[in-house]
Protein backbone atom coordinates (compact mmCIF):
# COMPACT_ATOMS: atom_id res chain seq x y z
CA UNK A 1 0.00 0.00 0.00
CA UNK A 2 1.58 3.33 -1.11
CA UNK A 3 1.56 5.53 1.30
CA UNK A 4 1.68 8.64 -0.83
CA UNK A 5 -1.63 7.91 -2.68
CA UNK A 6 -4.40 9.56 -3.08
CA UNK A 7 -6.28 12.35 -4.46
CA UNK A 8 -5.68 15.82 -5.59
CA UNK A 9 -7.64 18.12 -3.32
CA UNK A 10 -8.63 21.99 -3.13
CA UNK A 11 -6.08 23.84 -0.87
CA UNK A 12 -6.44 24.70 2.40
CA UNK A 13 -8.26 27.99 3.42
CA UNK A 14 -7.29 29.36 6.58
CA UNK A 15 -9.49 30.51 9.02
CA UNK A 16 -9.90 34.36 9.08
CA UNK A 17 -12.06 37.01 10.36
CA UNK A 18 -14.56 36.22 8.00
CA UNK A 19 -15.52 32.99 10.17
CA UNK A 20 -16.47 35.20 12.92
CA UNK A 21 -19.59 37.02 10.80
CA UNK A 22 -22.25 34.68 10.93
CA UNK A 23 -26.03 34.96 9.13
CA UNK A 24 -29.08 36.48 11.25
CA UNK A 25 -30.96 33.41 12.51
CA UNK A 26 -34.58 34.79 11.97
CA UNK A 27 -34.91 36.51 8.80
CA UNK A 28 -32.42 39.68 8.30
CA UNK A 29 -32.26 41.35 11.44
CA UNK A 30 -28.97 42.33 13.11
CA UNK A 31 -31.11 41.76 16.37
CA UNK A 32 -30.75 38.01 15.34
CA UNK A 33 -27.23 36.73 15.13
CA UNK A 34 -25.60 34.54 16.66
CA UNK A 35 -23.34 36.64 19.43
CA UNK A 36 -26.48 39.03 20.07
CA UNK A 37 -29.11 35.67 20.83
CA UNK A 38 -25.51 34.65 22.57
CA UNK A 39 -25.37 37.62 24.84
CA UNK A 40 -29.41 37.59 25.54
CA UNK A 41 -28.66 33.60 26.55
CA UNK A 42 -25.91 34.62 28.79
CA UNK A 43 -28.39 37.43 30.53
CA UNK A 44 -30.81 34.39 31.21
CA UNK A 45 -28.28 32.67 32.21
CA UNK A 46 -26.81 34.62 34.80
CA UNK A 47 -30.00 35.93 36.34
CA UNK A 48 -31.46 32.15 36.79
CA UNK A 49 -28.46 30.91 38.46
CA UNK A 50 -28.07 34.24 40.97
CA UNK A 51 -31.85 33.96 41.53
CA UNK A 52 -31.88 30.24 42.20
CA UNK A 53 -29.16 30.92 44.30
CA UNK A 54 -30.11 33.63 46.49
CA UNK A 55 -34.48 33.22 46.44
CA UNK A 56 -34.37 30.66 49.39
CA UNK A 57 -30.58 32.13 51.38
CA UNK A 58 -30.11 29.82 54.48
CA UNK A 59 -27.75 29.97 57.28
CA UNK A 60 -26.44 26.63 55.86
CA UNK A 61 -26.44 27.43 52.17
CA UNK A 62 -27.08 24.70 49.60
CA UNK A 63 -24.65 23.76 47.25
CA UNK A 64 -26.34 26.30 44.25
CA UNK A 65 -26.30 28.83 46.75
CA UNK A 66 -22.58 28.38 48.21
CA UNK A 67 -21.82 28.50 44.47
CA UNK A 68 -22.96 31.76 44.13
CA UNK A 69 -21.73 33.37 47.12
CA UNK A 70 -18.33 32.39 46.32
CA UNK A 71 -18.22 34.30 42.84
CA UNK A 72 -19.79 36.80 44.54
CA UNK A 73 -17.68 37.24 47.50
CA UNK A 74 -14.69 36.69 45.15
CA UNK A 75 -15.41 39.97 43.39
CA UNK A 76 -16.69 41.83 46.85
CA UNK A 77 -13.43 40.79 48.58
CA UNK A 78 -10.68 40.35 46.32
CA UNK A 79 -11.42 42.87 43.83
CA UNK A 80 -13.53 45.96 45.37
CA UNK A 81 -12.08 45.85 48.89
CA UNK A 82 -8.84 45.24 47.96
CA UNK A 83 -8.89 47.67 45.15
CA UNK A 84 -10.99 50.35 45.85
CA UNK A 85 -10.84 50.48 49.78
CA UNK A 86 -13.41 51.75 52.42
CA UNK A 87 -16.18 53.46 49.70
CA UNK A 88 -16.03 49.82 47.41
CA UNK A 89 -19.83 48.83 48.37
CA UNK A 90 -21.10 51.01 46.22
CA UNK A 91 -19.46 49.80 43.25
CA UNK A 92 -19.62 46.13 44.17
CA UNK A 93 -22.58 45.18 41.83
CA UNK A 94 -21.10 47.22 38.58
CA UNK A 95 -17.99 44.86 39.35
CA UNK A 96 -20.28 42.15 39.82
CA UNK A 97 -22.59 42.22 36.68
CA UNK A 98 -19.11 42.94 34.50
CA UNK A 99 -17.36 40.21 35.79
CA UNK A 100 -20.15 37.74 35.21
CA UNK A 101 -21.33 38.86 32.30
CA UNK A 102 -17.87 38.94 30.29
CA UNK A 103 -16.75 35.30 32.48
CA UNK A 104 -20.30 34.12 31.11
CA UNK A 105 -19.90 34.83 27.15
CA UNK A 106 -16.32 34.24 27.42
CA UNK A 107 -16.59 30.48 28.36
CA UNK A 108 -19.14 30.02 25.55
CA UNK A 109 -16.40 29.80 23.43
CA UNK A 110 -15.31 26.27 24.64
CA UNK A 111 -18.94 24.66 25.50
CA UNK A 112 -19.86 22.65 23.01
CA UNK A 113 -22.36 23.12 20.54
CA UNK A 114 -22.00 27.04 20.93
CA UNK A 115 -18.52 27.49 20.40
CA UNK A 116 -18.10 30.89 20.18
CA UNK A 117 -17.18 33.82 22.69
CA UNK A 118 -19.10 36.69 21.89
CA UNK A 119 -16.45 39.14 23.47
CA UNK A 120 -14.45 38.03 19.86
CA UNK A 121 -16.55 40.70 18.23
CA UNK A 122 -15.34 43.96 18.87
CA UNK A 123 -19.08 45.95 19.52
CA UNK A 124 -19.18 43.77 23.15
CA UNK A 125 -16.06 44.92 24.56
CA UNK A 126 -16.03 48.16 23.75
CA UNK A 127 -19.97 48.98 25.13
CA UNK A 128 -18.69 47.43 28.22
CA UNK A 129 -15.82 49.66 27.79
CA UNK A 130 -17.62 52.76 27.53
CA UNK A 131 -19.65 51.74 31.03
CA UNK A 132 -16.38 51.74 32.47
CA UNK A 133 -15.12 54.49 30.86
CA UNK A 134 -18.34 57.04 31.94
CA UNK A 135 -18.20 55.43 35.36
CA UNK A 136 -14.94 56.68 36.58
CA UNK A 137 -14.78 60.27 34.98
CA UNK A 138 -17.96 60.62 36.12
CA UNK A 139 -17.47 58.92 39.70
CA UNK A 140 -14.10 61.76 39.39
CA UNK A 141 -16.20 64.60 38.48
CA UNK A 142 -18.77 64.05 41.44
CA UNK A 143 -15.76 63.89 43.91
CA UNK A 144 -13.20 66.75 42.97
CA UNK A 145 -14.95 68.84 40.22
CA UNK A 146 -13.73 68.98 36.54
CA UNK A 147 -11.31 71.80 37.37
CA UNK A 148 -9.44 69.94 39.52
CA UNK A 149 -9.73 66.30 38.49
CA UNK A 150 -8.10 67.79 34.87
CA UNK A 151 -5.64 70.06 37.28
CA UNK A 152 -4.56 66.65 39.32
CA UNK A 153 -4.02 64.43 35.96
CA UNK A 154 -2.06 67.08 34.28
CA UNK A 155 0.39 68.95 37.27
CA UNK A 156 1.96 65.95 39.71
CA UNK A 157 4.36 67.48 41.68
CA UNK A 158 7.92 67.07 42.08
CA UNK A 159 8.81 67.78 38.36
CA UNK A 160 10.31 70.44 36.51
CA UNK A 161 7.84 73.38 35.14
CA UNK A 162 9.02 73.27 31.56
CA UNK A 163 8.52 69.22 31.53
CA UNK A 164 5.03 70.08 32.20
CA UNK A 165 4.06 71.37 28.76
CA UNK A 166 5.43 68.03 27.15
CA UNK A 167 4.04 65.81 30.13
CA UNK A 168 0.25 67.06 30.32
CA UNK A 169 -0.80 65.62 27.11
CA UNK A 170 0.43 62.61 27.56
CA UNK A 171 -1.06 62.13 30.70
CA UNK A 172 -4.66 63.39 29.28
CA UNK A 173 -3.72 60.82 26.47
CA UNK A 174 -3.38 58.41 28.52
CA UNK A 175 -6.29 58.72 30.47
CA UNK A 176 -9.29 59.90 27.92
CA UNK A 177 -8.11 57.68 25.06
CA UNK A 178 -5.72 55.06 25.45
CA UNK A 179 -7.49 52.91 28.84
CA UNK A 180 -10.44 52.69 27.57
CA UNK A 181 -8.95 51.79 24.19
CA UNK A 182 -6.55 48.88 26.04
CA UNK A 183 -9.24 47.76 28.05
CA UNK A 184 -11.12 46.51 25.22
CA UNK A 185 -8.71 45.37 22.84
CA UNK A 186 -7.22 43.73 25.33
CA UNK A 187 -10.51 41.77 25.97
CA UNK A 188 -11.20 41.15 22.26
CA UNK A 189 -7.56 40.18 21.29
CA UNK A 190 -7.74 37.59 23.52
CA UNK A 191 -10.36 36.03 22.49
CA UNK A 192 -10.43 36.86 19.02
CA UNK A 193 -6.85 35.36 18.70
CA UNK A 194 -7.80 32.58 20.64
CA UNK A 195 -10.94 31.42 18.80
CA UNK A 196 -8.68 31.84 15.79
CA UNK A 197 -6.49 29.42 16.70
CA UNK A 198 -8.89 26.80 17.87
CA UNK A 199 -10.60 26.60 14.84
CA UNK A 200 -7.50 26.63 13.18
CA UNK A 201 -6.07 23.50 14.52
CA UNK A 202 -9.55 21.86 14.32
CA UNK A 203 -10.15 22.77 10.45
CA UNK A 204 -6.75 21.80 9.54
CA UNK A 205 -7.25 18.39 11.47
CA UNK A 206 -9.97 17.76 9.87
CA UNK A 207 -8.72 18.81 6.18
CA UNK A 208 -5.74 16.69 7.29
CA UNK A 209 -8.09 13.90 8.10
CA UNK A 210 -9.43 14.06 4.68
CA UNK A 211 -5.89 13.47 3.17
CA UNK A 212 -3.74 11.09 2.21
CA UNK A 213 -2.58 7.76 5.24
CA UNK A 214 0.09 10.05 6.46
CA UNK A 215 -1.42 12.92 6.92
CA UNK A 216 -4.23 11.27 8.71
CA UNK A 217 -1.03 10.31 11.00
CA UNK A 218 -0.02 13.62 11.45
CA UNK A 219 -4.02 14.96 12.32
CA UNK A 220 -4.22 13.20 15.58
CA UNK A 221 -1.40 15.56 16.17
CA UNK A 222 -3.54 19.04 15.03
CA UNK A 223 -6.89 17.47 16.68
CA UNK A 224 -4.39 17.19 20.34
CA UNK A 225 -3.37 20.34 20.00
CA UNK A 226 -6.64 21.59 19.65
CA UNK A 227 -7.64 19.59 22.55
CA UNK A 228 -5.05 21.21 24.80
CA UNK A 229 -5.24 24.79 23.18
CA UNK A 230 -9.34 24.54 24.69
CA UNK A 231 -7.84 23.61 28.15
CA UNK A 232 -5.66 26.41 27.63
CA UNK A 233 -8.19 28.57 26.57
CA UNK A 234 -10.36 28.10 29.53
CA UNK A 235 -7.65 29.77 31.85
CA UNK A 236 -7.39 32.90 29.50
CA UNK A 237 -10.86 33.29 29.47
CA UNK A 238 -11.56 33.20 33.33
CA UNK A 239 -8.42 35.26 33.36
CA UNK A 240 -9.64 38.07 31.15
CA UNK A 241 -12.91 38.05 32.68
CA UNK A 242 -10.68 38.86 35.87
CA UNK A 243 -8.35 41.48 34.45
CA UNK A 244 -10.69 43.36 33.26
CA UNK A 245 -12.88 43.53 36.45
CA UNK A 246 -9.92 44.21 38.01
CA UNK A 247 -9.02 47.22 35.79
CA UNK A 248 -12.42 48.77 36.09
CA UNK A 249 -12.02 48.56 39.77
CA UNK A 250 -8.09 50.52 39.51
CA UNK A 251 -9.60 53.22 37.36
CA UNK A 252 -12.77 53.91 39.99
CA UNK A 253 -10.27 53.85 42.79
CA UNK A 254 -7.90 55.71 41.40
CA UNK A 255 -10.78 58.19 40.36
CA UNK A 256 -11.63 57.94 44.44
CA UNK A 257 -7.44 58.60 45.29
CA UNK A 258 -6.83 62.43 46.53
CA UNK A 259 -4.63 62.80 44.61
CA UNK A 260 -3.73 61.41 41.21
CA UNK B 1 -2.43 39.27 46.70
CA UNK B 2 -1.61 42.64 46.76
CA UNK B 3 -4.05 43.77 44.09
CA UNK B 4 -3.35 47.42 43.10
CA UNK B 5 0.55 46.36 42.35
CA UNK B 6 -0.82 44.56 39.61
CA UNK B 7 -2.90 47.42 38.20
CA UNK B 8 0.71 49.25 37.65
CA UNK B 9 1.82 46.94 34.88
CA UNK B 10 -1.15 47.41 32.30
CA UNK B 11 -0.16 51.80 33.46
CA UNK B 12 3.08 51.09 32.60
CA UNK B 13 2.39 49.73 29.14
CA UNK B 14 -0.79 52.32 28.55
CA UNK B 15 2.02 55.09 29.51
CA UNK B 16 4.27 53.48 26.81
CA UNK B 17 1.49 53.52 24.22
CA UNK B 18 0.27 56.99 24.62
CA UNK B 19 3.70 58.64 24.99
CA UNK B 20 4.64 56.76 21.43
CA UNK B 21 1.46 57.26 20.14
CA UNK B 22 1.00 60.80 20.82
CA UNK B 23 3.97 62.21 20.25
CA UNK B 24 4.81 60.14 17.13
CA UNK B 25 1.00 61.32 15.85
CA UNK B 26 2.38 65.13 16.47
CA UNK B 27 5.44 64.27 14.67
CA UNK B 28 3.67 62.64 11.69
CA UNK B 29 1.13 65.19 11.63
CA UNK B 30 4.08 67.94 11.52
CA UNK B 31 6.02 65.50 8.64
CA UNK B 32 2.43 66.32 6.87
CA UNK B 33 2.21 70.02 6.40
CA UNK B 34 5.92 70.34 5.68
CA UNK B 35 6.08 67.38 3.64
CA UNK B 36 9.25 66.36 5.48
CA UNK B 37 9.93 62.10 7.02
CA UNK B 38 11.84 62.68 9.91
CA UNK B 39 9.54 64.29 12.90
CA UNK B 40 7.66 61.27 12.90
CA UNK B 41 10.80 59.64 14.28
CA UNK B 42 11.91 62.50 16.19
CA UNK B 43 7.94 62.14 17.75
CA UNK B 44 8.28 58.53 18.18
CA UNK B 45 11.81 58.62 20.56
CA UNK B 46 10.50 61.96 22.25
CA UNK B 47 7.68 59.78 23.43
CA UNK B 48 9.69 56.82 24.18
CA UNK B 49 11.81 59.13 26.12
CA UNK B 50 8.74 61.09 28.12
CA UNK B 51 7.15 58.23 29.18
CA UNK B 52 10.03 56.48 30.31
CA UNK B 53 10.56 59.54 32.27
CA UNK B 54 6.71 59.80 33.46
CA UNK B 55 7.19 55.94 35.08
CA UNK B 56 10.02 56.71 36.65
CA UNK B 57 8.77 59.69 38.24
CA UNK B 58 5.67 57.71 38.82
CA UNK B 59 6.30 54.51 40.61
CA UNK B 60 10.32 54.43 40.62
CA UNK B 61 11.38 57.60 42.41
CA UNK B 62 8.53 57.52 44.80
CA UNK B 63 8.15 56.44 48.03
CA UNK B 64 8.02 52.55 47.76
CA UNK B 65 5.12 52.68 49.99
CA UNK B 66 3.01 53.82 48.16
CA UNK B 67 3.00 52.45 44.54
CA UNK B 68 0.57 51.30 41.83
CA UNK B 69 -1.67 54.32 42.81
CA UNK C 1 -1.49 35.26 1.15
CA UNK C 2 -1.90 39.21 1.82
CA UNK C 3 -0.69 41.89 4.58
CA UNK C 4 2.03 43.85 5.17
CA UNK C 5 5.62 42.66 6.05
CA UNK C 6 5.38 45.36 9.57
CA UNK C 7 3.54 43.11 11.28
CA UNK C 8 5.57 40.22 10.67
CA UNK C 9 8.06 42.31 11.84
CA UNK C 10 6.48 43.53 14.78
CA UNK C 11 5.65 39.93 15.52
CA UNK C 12 9.57 39.07 15.34
CA UNK C 13 10.09 42.19 17.53
CA UNK C 14 8.39 41.02 20.50
CA UNK C 15 9.98 37.80 20.97
CA UNK C 16 13.24 39.92 22.73
CA UNK C 17 11.03 41.71 25.06
CA UNK C 18 8.70 38.37 25.90
CA UNK C 19 12.41 36.71 27.36
CA UNK C 20 13.15 39.96 28.95
CA UNK C 21 10.31 40.35 31.07
CA UNK C 22 10.23 36.58 32.26
CA UNK C 23 13.33 37.02 32.93
CA UNK C 24 13.02 40.38 34.55
CA UNK C 25 9.84 38.72 36.72
CA UNK C 26 11.48 35.61 37.51
CA UNK C 27 14.91 37.32 39.23
CA UNK C 28 12.40 39.55 41.02
CA UNK C 29 10.11 36.81 42.28
CA UNK C 30 13.17 34.76 43.51
CA UNK C 31 14.46 37.56 45.26
CA UNK C 32 11.28 38.36 47.02
CA UNK C 33 11.07 34.84 47.64
CA UNK C 34 14.58 34.41 49.65
CA UNK C 35 13.93 37.69 51.29
CA UNK C 36 10.50 39.25 51.54
CA UNK C 37 11.29 41.69 53.24
CA UNK C 38 13.58 43.32 50.33
CA UNK C 39 10.10 43.43 47.99
CA UNK C 40 10.06 47.50 48.75
CA UNK C 41 13.59 47.76 47.41
CA UNK C 42 12.89 45.32 44.25
CA UNK C 43 9.52 46.30 43.39
CA UNK C 44 10.81 49.70 41.46
CA UNK C 45 13.81 47.92 40.09
CA UNK C 46 11.49 45.21 38.42
CA UNK C 47 8.93 48.03 37.41
CA UNK C 48 11.29 50.00 35.65
CA UNK C 49 13.06 47.48 34.05
CA UNK C 50 10.11 46.13 33.11
CA UNK C 51 8.72 49.63 31.34
CA UNK C 52 12.08 49.62 29.41
CA UNK C 53 11.87 45.78 28.21
CA UNK C 54 8.19 46.81 26.66
CA UNK C 55 9.32 49.79 25.42
CA UNK C 56 11.14 48.01 22.94
CA UNK C 57 7.95 46.05 22.03
CA UNK C 58 5.78 48.70 21.62
CA UNK C 59 8.07 50.79 19.38
CA UNK C 60 7.80 48.05 17.61
CA UNK C 61 4.69 47.76 17.09
CA UNK C 62 4.36 51.66 16.50
CA UNK C 63 7.14 51.01 13.99
CA UNK C 64 4.93 48.62 12.18
CA UNK C 65 2.18 50.55 11.81
CA UNK C 66 4.95 54.23 10.82
CA UNK C 67 6.88 52.14 8.04
CA UNK C 68 5.77 51.13 5.24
Amino acid sequence: MNLLEGEVRPGFRAPDAGDFVFPSIFGDSVLTTKPVVLVFFSVILISTFFIASSRKALVVPSKIQFAGEMVYGFVRNEIGKDVIGSEFQRFVPFLFTIFTFILTNNIFGIIPLIQFPTMSRIGFPVSITIFVYLTYHFVAIRKHGLFKYLKDMCFMPGIPKFMYVILAPLELATYFLIRPLTLAMRLFGNMFAGHLLLILFTLGGEYMLHDKLIMQLFSVFSFGFSLGFTFFEFFVQCLQAYIFTLLSALYIAGALADEH
Amino acid sequence: MASKDEGAFWNIISYLIAGMGFWGAAGALLDNFLKTQIFVFIGIFLGLFLSIYLIWVRYVRSDPGNLGK
Amino acid sequence: MTGTLGIVGFGLSTIGPGIATGLIFAAYINGVARQPEARSILQPLAFLGFALAEALAILGLVLAFVLK
